[in-house]
């Protein structure tokens, strides 16, 4: 399957990198804590379909690249139960959940 | 032939798809929408798992991304009260457009140039074999046995220390 002359390994790997685009200027872009949490879930799922294509579309072993990309999707969900405890915890104490709010430093 | 076009035509939906949820995740005002959008992107990817030849993984990425990882995300939205418009509304100053923009463009240009200079982007490429659950299973208990047993403390800590963080809150007042 090539598509404008480019091999397929190649169109996903430009898809997953469209995800990463979309996931660093959303997280520079949000303000909400929850904004650039989703922002980057966007950025690991694209990192998760580049391997799943590297492994795929090359002569690389497959497995590893499934097993890799299953264990980065166990650390993306590690990693939204920690930032949903620590989201909790900075609005209950902030009264909001943006960035922008969350600092005590003055200067 | 008539497979090739198909392939070609369910890649193509597959990529809108994506984009269409990603600038919906990231430009919503609302961050229900986003949410939404981010659902889509999740489906769009699974569906280019499936195009790769790779079932188990699109069933995994819509049972954790959509299944866990969604709702956990809606949890939070719902716990903090967000409000549904007011938060990401407002003018932004150029100085952070110009920021975020140059921030986008500089990872992600470098490897699109990288990635589009390889010997192989112009090649046909190989074509894609299903792998076996079994498989994946036995490689799990031999070889990898340390990262599985890893990943799982990994998120016994994680959802630990969540539950920690939620019960000093409630001490607290």
């Amino acid at each position: 399957m090539t598509l404008f002359g480019l091999s397929p390994l190649v169109l996903y790997q430009l898809v997953a990198l469209l995800l990463l685009l979309f996931g660093v200027f959303g997280f520079i872009w949000r303000r909400s804590l929850v904004g650039m949490l989703i922002s980057v879930e966007l950025m690991l799922n694209g990192a998760g379909l580049s391997i799943v294509a590297s492994g795929q579309l090359t002569e690389a072993p497959a497995e590893l690249s499934q097993l890799s990309t299953l264990l980065v999707m166990g650390l993306a969900a590690a990693e939204a139960t920690l930032v949903l405890a620590i989201i909790l915890v900075v609005s209950k104490r902030f009264g909001s959940a943006e960035s922008e709010n969350v600092s005590e430093l003055k200067g | 032939m008539t497979e090739e076009l198909m392939a070609k035509a369910m890649f193509v939906l597959y990529a809108v798809v994506v984009l269409g949820g990603g600038l919906m995740a990231v430009f919503s005002r609302s961050l229900v929408r986003a949410l939404v959008g981010l659902i889509l992107t999740l489906f769009g990817v699974s569906g280019m798992y499936m195009l790769m030849a790779a079932p188990f993984m699109a069933m995994m990425q819509v049972l954790i991304y959509v299944g866990a990882v969604v709702v956990l995300i809606f949890f939070a939205i719902m716990l903090t009260k967000a409000k549904t418009a007011g938060e990401e509304g407002g003018a932004r100053s150029k100085v952070g457009i110009l920021l975020a923009v140059l921030g986008m463009l500089a990872p992600v240009g470098i490897m699109t140039y990288l990635c589009l200079q390889m010997p192989y982007a112009f090649a046909p490429g190989v074509q894609p074999t299903e792998v076996e659950i079994k498989a994946l299973g036995e490689m799990l208990i031999n070889e990898y046995v340390l990262a599985f047993e890893l990943i799982s403390v990994v998120l016994f800590v994680a959802m630990a220390g969540a539950i920690l963080l939620g019960f000093e809150r409630r001490r607290g007042q």
